[in-house]
Order: C-alpha cells, then structure tokens, then sequence
C-alpha cells in the first residue's frame, strides 16, 4: 500500500465509531488506484462489524478490487448480489456478514420489501459518486437505510474530480442526498501524495514522432472544420462563447457543456445548429481516430461516415472536409492510368509525394490491371509511431542483452527479481493492440497489406464469401458484383466528370483479383496446414508453432482476458537466457500466445506474388534485431494490470493521465524497480494538447472543489445527524405536501398509506424515488402491463420525451397502450418532462405548415382517436408526477398487488405463482428482437422459449423458425432480412 | 339544406364562444364554420373538442367542469385542447388534468395557437385514417431497418450501423461475430464491443 492511501484511510475512519458524522466523500485524483484503495478497506473490515454492502460498482472496478485482494492472499472476497439469487438467498447473504457487491436496483428493491435486516449492515459504500444525483436510486437506499440505521457508515468514493463539479454544487447536493458532512479531497498535488510519487520517480524517456504530411494535412483540416463548426454555433447566440474552444472540444466533456446550455432551449434551436452540435463530436473522433487507426482503417471509417452520415452533416460540405478525404485516400491508394502515367487528380501536392516517398522506401507498388484503364496503386503509409515503436523495442533487447552479459557470473535469480525483462505496451483500445501485435510479429507491410485486402473486400462486398458458401444457397438480393466479374459498365460517361465510377471500378477490380487469389489459398493451405513448417528454424516457438487455425481459437476465446495479449519473439541464441531468467509468467502462461517469428497467416498472393512476397519479408526480417517480450494493455479495459506483469519497461504508446499516475502508484509501491517509460507522442498534434489538457482540466477541478468545501454548510438534526434533502429542493409544491411528507423515510404505519406498485425496471428511474419522498409507499414488482398501478382502475405507462418518441418510432407505444386499454378502465400515458430541459415538444415556428405524418403531433392526435379512453397527463417534471399521482389517487382504493401481477401474462398453464414472474430478461436482445421483421407481439415468446440466444437464432434453418413462429410467411421474412446481404458502400 | 350539411361533415363546426379566439386564424388546412354546437369544436361525428386557455383557468377554476357537464355522454373522444400560456404551470395543469380524468376527458397540451390549430386540424384530417404510422416500421429500406434493430443495444449509431454491415456482410453475420472481429471494427470501443455480444450472447432469459 502506498503511503497516502493510509493517510486516506486513517481520515476516513478517525470518526469511528459511533461518531455522530459515520460517512464522508472522497473524491482523489484519476490513477490514484482506487481500486486498492477500496480493497484495503476491505481486509479492515471484520465480520464483528456485520455485513458491508458496495453499491455502484462497474465489472471493470469489481474485477480489479477482487484481483488486488487476491494479490494480497485475502481470502474472503466479496460476492456478488444480483437479481439472478433467490430471495432466500439474498436475505441470508444478507446476514452472513461479510463484504458484498450489490446492484442498487435489487437493493432498494430489497429495502422496500422489508428484506434486508438494516441493523446487521455495518455500512455501505458507494462508488463512482459522480455518477449520483439528487434523485438517483443510491440516495433512494441511503434514505431510507438511515431512517432504520443511523449508527451505520456511509462511504463514497469518485476517482473523476471533473465530474463532480459539472453543474452547480453538484458535490454539496450528493453529500446532502447521502447524508453526509465529511469531504475528502486528494489531489495528485496534495502534499503527501506528491511526496510519495516523487520520491522515486521511473526514468521517463519522450519521444516525439513526426506525423507524416498527410497526417498533418488532416489534422489541419479537422481543425479547421471544427473551428468553422464552434463559429457557426457561437453566431447563433445560444450559448456561452467562453467555454466554446478547439481545445475544449477536443474533450467528451465538451459535448456535455454545450448539451447543458442548449438543452433548455434545444426545442427553439434550428437543424443546423443542432446538427453542428452534432457534427463537432464526429470531428473530434476524426482527430482521435487519426492518430489510434491505420490509414486504411482510418479511410474505412471516413467511406462510413460519408454513407450514414452525408446527407445531414454540414461540416462534410465544407472545404476543409474535402481535404481530409483526400488525403486520407493518398495515404492508401492513388490512381494511376494504365500505362503507367499518373491519372491527373485536383490538389495534388507534389512535395508531399517526396517527402512520403523519403519516409518509408518501402512502399510496395503493386498495380492491378484493370478493363477500365486505371489502375489502383497501392501506397499504404504505414503510422510513423510503428517504426519508433521497433527501434524503442529493439533498443531495449540490446539494453537488456547489454546488462546481462556482465551479470552472467551473480545469482540470476537476483537479477530476475529486479529486472523479469517484460516491457509493456500501454494503448488506447484493444484493437490498436491486436494491430501492433500484428505488427510486432508479421511487420508492417503485411499488416497494412491485410488490412488493405479486408478493405477492398468491405467496400466491394465480397466478404463472407468463403465463410457461408455452401451454407447459402439463395442468391441475396441486389447485389450483382459477386464472383469478381467487372460489372459492364456504360462506357457512355468516361468523361472528365466519371474519375470517381472509374475509381470505384478499379477498387472492384482490385477486389475480385484479391477474392480469387485467397480462393486458392485456402486450397492451398488446405494441402500443406503448415506452409512455413520447415523454412527457418527459429527458437523453441517452433516447437508450439500452431497453424493459424489453433491460433485463432485461442484468441477468440478468452472474452475476460482478451486485453492481456502477450507474444513473444525471439532469436534461437535467446532461448536459453530467457529460459535461465526464471520469469515470472507463472500466473499468465495459460493465455500466452506464442508464435513463430516469420509466421504469415491469410497472406493471398499466389505463384509469381507470393515469391516476391518472401523476398521482401526475408530482406526485412534480415535486419531485424531481437525484441523482447513485449504485452500489449488496452486503456480502454480499464483493468490494472501493472501488479500482476510488473513490468521494467513501459511504452505508453497512446499517452493518457490516468494510466501515467497507476505507473506513479505502481513505481511508489515498488522503490527499487529499475523502472524506465517512454512516451510516444506525435509532434504538434492533438495528442499532445489533449493530454495536457487533462491534466490542467483536473486540476482546475480539484481547485474549484476545495473552494466549494471551504463554504459548505449542512444542516443537523437534534442528535447531530447529518440531514438530508429537505423539502426545499423540491421546486413545487410547497403547499398541501407537508402532511404528506411527514412519513417520509419512515415505514411506520400510518392510519392510511397510500400505495404505489412500481415495476422493477422503474427502478432506473428516479420517480420511485420521489414518489417515496412525497410520502407514498412504493410496493415493487414485475409487472407486464403498465409501469405504474395507482388503484384497481388506473394503471400507467410513464414515457420521458425521448422515451416517447423512440417508442412511437418503434411501434411498441401502440402496443402497450392498447393491453393497458384491454385490463384497465382508467389506462393513462404520463408524458413527463424534464426540468431542465423545455416544457414543449417544439416551438411555433418548428410545427410547419402541413399536416405531415412523422410530426409528434400527428402520432398524438392518432393515438387518441384511435383509443378515446387512453387519458393523457402531461407533467412538467418528477415532482409534479409525483404530484399527480397523489392527487388522481386522492379518491381512488388502493391498488391490488396480486391482480397487478396477473395482468396480461400469458396464463395458459393456468400457474401465476409468484416465482413464475422472477425470471430477468436480456431486455436489450428482447427489444433487439422484436425490432426484427416478421417478429410480432404474438410470436416473440415462442421464440425467446425456443432458442437460447440472438447468436442462436442466427443460425436455425427455416424450419424450426417455421415451427416457432407459427407460420412460413414470417419465418421467410425473418430468415431473409437476417441473411439478407448489406449493400456495397458507394 | 342537404348539400350545406354534407360540406359542413368536411368542416369543423365551431362554436360561436370561440368567435374572436386567434386559434381559428390557425385552422388553414380544414374548412371550418360557425354552428350552434354544444362543443367549442366539433371534429367529428364522434369526436369533439373544448379549447381551455390555462390563464383563463386560473382566473376561472370551475369553467372546465362546467363546460364538461353540457357536454354530457355524446362522444366517444372529448378532447381538452390545453393551451399551456402561463409560467408557472404545475399547479393549474394538475387540476386540469384531474378534472379530465375525473370526467372521461383525453387532455392534450399545446404550447402555442399554432400548436393549438395544428391538432384540430390533424384530427379532423386523420378522420378516419387507420393506426398504422403508429405501428413502427415507418421506413422500410434495409439498412433503414438493421438500423432499427441495432440500434436497441445502447450508444450504437448509425455509423456503427454501417460499420458492422460492411464488415460482416449480413445480419446473421454480425449476431454470431467473435468480441474479437467485433472489436477489429472502427469506431466500436470496448464497450460496444461488450454490450454488443452480451445482445448476441447472453440467454434471452436467465430463470431464476
């Protein structure tokens, strides 16, 4: 444990016990190993104390505080509560007095229905605090958990200062919501954190890598896009210029400022401007993606955005814009006539030629002919990052051959203690490491070349063809392309204007040639499994070399695990060092992937080609030097891996504060690792600004933070408890509620408790929550009909906006409207807004001058000409619903729990026990499904019984489609839309 | 006279209350006419509408169920045409919304007299137009309907849409891709990648 987290934990429990203020929040810097943190709780917790719950958790954090205990040999790791346990057996985890994770949504569930002994809990924390708000379900639990316990602690933690202080006195309002008076800040700049991080702090190496022109060219361009973009939306006046920048907009949070401002007012906004909003978050992934993807990839995703985006972007008519496309088509391919003679494009920059061309000589051209007379010709840069990454590798095998050689004569065991020899590579996403991986063990050229034939193949549609033959006999519709054959194309318009339809048909071309040259080789492979079996003995990786087949499997496997990709590469006279050094790879052999240095899977040239292809790998594999043992970790995985690989060398290929700060942990907690990062930058780019930026961005969170503590103020109860929300932050309302509110928190009997039966999947929302507040009891439960049942006759589908409008869309609105209209006498759509965005659908001028059928008005007026006895509430906002609720119940019985449940389930078995209904839903492949053509309301069940899966359904035949759709017709229609083949981009 | 009537059955009937309300300069895409009618509008055989100024509410509470109780049992839908004009809104619109409810009334909110107009005219024009734009299924185009599907798995968008047709080349091609070819695909990070095959992957149902 590092030092600071003793201090954090000693404040934290210096209140202890039985103090009056049981709880605080603790909000630290990002990197700063929560996760430990939490964990070291943990192992101080014993079972005297009773059962400690952890609410608001994500998979990422769970694992890692699991994984951190385990690492510290603790052996009573916490379990998991979700709705999938028995309520039995929840009740007895309950009591059983150990740490838990839970889901809040089974907690508050549990809470209401009187299933948790309160007085057993030792306390709760909570994490991710940023993500709580007034109304959320985890102050939903704290209020009602301190109306029975108030002896217990309450703890929250939040590692992202930025989101604690993204509207106004967000921090205060949680704290208030959670019961709590204790604020715990730790800055990366708090005293002893900087002193414990810079005692010794790891080499740090930075290297800066030029980005090639085009790269520059498109960053430029981006930029320039998205300075006109902040222009526009700044001209329209609605919104507050300051916080408007380019360097601002490189960030998510950007979206989110410009949202809070707009979203008031979004209704009165035109197309455009909402479009720009829109437009500034496809360009900064633009910046982000070009310096994370290949340039074909990068021109892949540029042809997607073109064809789902086109039509409504205003920045893709932009000047800029058009650069950016061409360019990042230079990267990859430019068109050449036939004969040899450069095809002459607009805007063509000769210099960058040269410069590219000095880049890297390697550039293969390759030319396919073509019927149409232009060929494309291949150029392919390659990330300039790729090459420094190499040298950095190579340098330090030699660094590393270097110490060891002198060493030789000590105790080995000693050296390998200090010094295991794994270098890890620290990127943004999974897939930039299986690309560097690639790329560590095929070189460059073979990675840009599969990426190049699996974009011709995408673009032209020819993929999946190998996969499915035999499988699909239909011929898809559409699509006339198949089998290489070069469309005939009217010869009418080869003018000027056509270069584009002679370029699409040059990539065709480029295609098939590439589909029939893989078609042998899959003949070819077929023959000989292991092609490159006995063309050069290298080291032991030959003895496991597996065919390419094996390896796949391997790799497809592992979901959990599938960021930890570790391979390795050696020379033979390695071997014996690397076996000697006694590393420790005992804990991640099992996932190692080991391969064969030369290996070169799915290579498609066939005869002539492939000959050359082997000479130019075996001259660029000439002067290859050894590498080490190199682990590729996705950022994006969220998982600390630096305890387990403990790793010498660290390459930070994409920079990233967050990750910096776990290398400052992980170097403070082991002082006398030798331990050296690099630091890959791309020079004068967005990179480099975004990075710092995050890091003054945090800081400036943190400064704002500590003024904010310095002027809280809570209010205290009799006995010095902390109070909560009071009725003042209720906007409405301030009238007949207070005899309402009087039961608030509690459960004790009042002469007469108004009930409220809540579905479960309500429980996302807040108004349980508010509904509780305003004093009525909430009873949970599934339910299959409605959301809401306020009395025997009224029960309620509660829509937000959005809701309504997706749901409109979808046809499921129409639906449930119509079984409610079936069981209910008094069905009710509650359409209800939110307070901080407008009380409208949209403004005057918006509405147009027709009648027009897409128009919300239009979806209205039909749904209630078409069921007269749906009534309609419109609330303005939570409170007001809850408002509502109360008064449309004023004279009504209360609702029936058991006749609630029954409702519009399916009863032909005739068995409604309780248990029936306790089944969960993969509720996101449900919808999925019934999106799905020939799916109905009346068919989706059978369906869901018949087969276990989505990925199931994909495969059954038509037959047993037939069987449990009740009908050919609709599994025709199922069948077909599922195979139905996409169609080629333009 | 027999062909004034079969004109006035494509007309709104207005009441002559309204006379001098601004909405009616708002109805320009139906006919209407001033009738003896007990209703503020009359949109249908069936159908009928009362029009209530929130402001006017505040200053008159008990005009709605008065208005309501002449109406008697005649309609099948009995529209309230709220015009929400007022600021602070909460607490009238709640007793409007009881006095709806309470009295067999469908409450719709508009925003604006254009608004207003709009849905009188929209009822009297949908007359007897059938339910099925409500239906879902409004395009009808391939792409426009993977896009429906895959769209239920949170924070995929249209491109992604693209992104996973194109590499896959069909549907079923996609529902039985590996986390890894998923993850291979631009634009979708690690947890798309998540979110998309627990869809695929995950059973329909867990039993208890």
């Amino acid at each position: 444990m590092v030092q600071f987290h003793e201090h954090i934990i000693s404040d934290l429990l210096e209140e202890e016990p039985n103090s009056k203020n049981n709880g605080g929040l603790v909000i630290l810097s990002s990197g700063l190993a929560l996760h430990k943190l939490i964990s070291s709780l943990l192992t101080l917790h014993s079972s005297s104390q009773g059962t400690l719950l952890i609410l608001n958790s994500n998979p990422s954090q769970r694992s890692s505080i699991i994984q951190s205990l385990e690492l510290q040999n603790f052996s009573n790791l916490p379990l998991e509560i979700t709705s999938e346990l028995s309520q039995n057996h929840r009740h007895s985890l309950y009591t059983s007095s150990s740490a838990f994770f839970i889901t809040s949504r089974i907690l508050i569930v549990d809470l209401l229905n009187s299933k948790v002994p309160t007085s057993l809990i030792a306390g709760i924390i909570i994490l991710n605090a940023h993500n709580l708000t007034e109304t959320c379900t985890e102050s939903f639990i704290v209020r009602i958990f301190r109306g029975l316990n108030k002896v217990a602690y309450v703890r929250a933690f939040s590692d992202k200062p930025n989101g604690m202080v993204s509207g106004f006195g967000k921090t205060q309002r949680i704290m208030k919501c959670l019961f709590m008076r204790k604020l715990h800040l730790w800055p990366r700049f708090q005293v002893y954190v900087s002193q414990d991080l810079e005692k010794d702090p790891p080499v740090v190496i930075d290297v800066r890598v030029g980005m090639s022109g085009y790269m520059k060219g498109i960053q430029k361009a981006v930029i320039e896009a998205m300075d006109a973009c902040l222009k526009e939306l700044k001209k329209s006046n609605k919104v507050d210029v300051d916080d408007l920048t380019v360097e601002n907009s490189l960030f998510k949070s950007f979206d989110e400022i410009v949202r809070r401002q707009l979203d008031p007012i979004w209704h009165v906004l035109g197309k455009k401007t909402k479009q720009l909003v829109m437009d500034l978050k496809t360009l900064r992934k633009l910046l982000d993606y070009l310096v994370r993807y290949d340039a074909v990839t990068y021109l892949k995703y540029l042809d997607t955005l073109r064809v789902s985006e086109g039509v409504r972007s205003i920045w893709i008519f932009a000047d800029s814009s058009h650069k950016i496309f061409e360019f990042a088509k230079k990267r990859v391919y430019r068109l050449v006539q036939a004969n040899g003679e450069k095809l002459t494009v607009p805007n063509k920059s000769v210099g960058n030629k040269k410069k590219k061309a000095k880049e890297d000589n390697s550039n293969e051209k390759e030319e396919t002919n073509t019927t149409s007379g232009v060929v494309i010709e291949e150029v392919l840069e390659e990330a300039p990052k790729w090459k420094v990454l190499r040298e950095i590798l190579e340098e330090i095998e030699e660094e590393r051959q270097k110490q060891a050689m002198p060493q030789e004569g000590k105790d080995i065991t000693d050296y390998a203690d200090d010094d295991n020899g794994i270098v890890l590579v620290a990127c943004k996403d999974e897939r930039s490491c299986m690309q560097l991986e690639d790329f560590v063990t095929k070189g460059a050229r073979q990675v840009m070349r599969d990426e190049w034939e699996k974009y011709l193949r995408d673009k032209t549609g020819l993929h999946g063809l190998q996969a499915r033959q035999g499988k699909k006999p239909r011929n898809p519709k559409g699509v006339g392309i198949l089998d290489g054959k070069v469309p005939v194309m009217s010869r009418e318009n080869v003018g000027a204007s056509s270069v584009s339809k002679l370029e699409h048909d040059a990539l065709l071309a480029a295609a098939s040639c590439i589909k029939n040259l893989s078609k042998d080789e899959t003949v070819a492979i077929g023959d000989d499994p292991q092609p490159q079996g006995g063309s050069k003995g290298r080291g032991k990786g030959k003895g496991k070399g597996k065919s390419k087949e094996s390896q796949g499997n391997t790799k497809v496997s592992p979901s959990k695990e599938i960021s930890t990709r570790i391979t390795r590469k050696r020379k033979s006279t390695m071997s014996n060092v690397d076996n000697e050094s006694g590393r420790s790879e005992s804990n991640t052999v099992d996932s190692e992937v080991s391969r064969e240095e030369t290996e070169k899977s799915g290579t498609v040239n066939k005869g002539a080609l492939r000959i050359h292809e082997e000479e130019v790998n075996a001259a660029e594999f000439a002067h290859v030097k050894p590498l080490p043992i190199v682990h590729f970790f996705a950022l994006d995985s969220d998982q600390h891996i630096l305890d387990i690989l403990k790793p010498t060398r660290i390459i930070v290929y994409h920079p990233d504060m967050t990750f910096v700060r776990e290398v400052e942990v992980y170097k403070a907690e082991n002082p006398l690792m030798k331990l050296k990062i690099y630091f890959l930058f791309y020079e004068d780019s967005t990179e480099v600004q975004k990075f710092e930026a995050s890091i003054r961005r945090e800081n400036s969170a943190f400064e704002s933070l500590i003024r904010q503590k310095s002027l809280m103020m809570f209010p205290l109860d009799q006995d010095g408890h902390c109070v909560g929300p009071t009725t003042s932050i209720e906007p409405q309302g301030l009238t007949s509620q207070n005899s309402l509110t009087r039961k608030a928190g509690g459960r004790k009997e009042a002469e007469k408790v108004m009930q409220v039966i809540v579905d479960m999947r309500e429980f996302m929302s807040s108004l349980p929550n508010v509904l509780h507040q305003k004093g009525l009891q909430i009873i949970p439960v599934t339910l299959d009909v409605g959301d809401y049942v306020l009395s025997p006759l009224i029960c309620v589908e509660r829509k937000s906006i959005s809701d309504l409008f997706q749901s409109f869309a979808s046809g499921r609105l129409y639906t449930q409207v119509e079984t409610m209209v079936r069981y209910y006498r008094m069905p009710v759509l509650l359409i209800e807004f939110s307070q901080d965005k407008s009380f409208s659908f949209q403004s005057a001028s918006d509405i147009g001058d027709d009648v027009t059928p897409t128009s919300i008005i239009s979806k209205l007026s039909l749904l209630v000409m078409h069921f007269p006895r749906l009534r309609l509430v419109w609330s303005r906002n939570l409170y007001a619903t809850a408002e509502i609720f109360a008064s449309l119940k004023s004279n009504q019985d209360e609702p029936d729990l058991e006749k609630a449940m029954r409702v519009g389930v399916p009863s032909e078995e005739g068995i409604i026990a309780d248990d029936v209904r306790a089944e969960t839903y993969n509720t996101s492949a449900v919808e999925f499904l019934r999106r799905l053509p020939g799916v109905t309301d009346s068919n989706y069940r059978a369906l869901i019984d018949g087969c276990k899966s989505l990925a199931e359904l994909a495969l059954l035949p038509i037959d047993k489609l037939a069987e449990l759709m009740g009908g050919q017709k609709a599994a025709r229609t199922l069948r077909d839309f599922l195979d139905a083949k996409f169609p080629t981009m333009p | 006279s027999s062909v004034q009537s079969g004109q006035n059955r494509n007309a709104i009937l207005v009441s002559h209350r309204q006379k001098g309300n601004p909405l009616l300069k708002y109805i320009r895409n139906v006919r209407w006419v001033f009738a003896d009618v007990v209703c503020d509008y009359l949109l249908g055989p069936n159908s009928c509408a009362l029009y209530l100024s929130v402001r006017y509410h505040l200053l008159h509470p008990d005009y709605l169920y008065f208005r309501i109780r002449e109406l008697q049992k005649n309609f099948k839908l009995r529209v309230i045409l709220c015009h929400v004009d007022v600021e602070d809104v909460v607490k009238p619109l709640q007793e409007v919304t009881r006095t709806a409810m309470l009295h067999d009334c469908t409450l719709l909110c508009a925003w604006s007299l254009e608004e207003c107009g709009r849905y009188l005219e929209t009822i009297k024009v949908y007359e007897n137009k059938p339910a099925d734009i409500l239906q879902g299924q409004t395009d009808t185009d391939y792409l426009s309907r993977l896009s429906h599907a895959l769209t239920t798995v949170r924070h995929v968008n249209k491109t992604d849409v693209v992104t996973l047709g194109s590499t896959f080349g069909s549907l079923s091609n996609i529902m039985d891709a590996s986390m890894e070819d998923l993850a291979r695909c631009p634009g979708i990070g690690e947890r798309k990648v998540k979110r998309l095959y627990d869809t695929f992957h995950e059973p329909f149902k867990h039993d208890v």
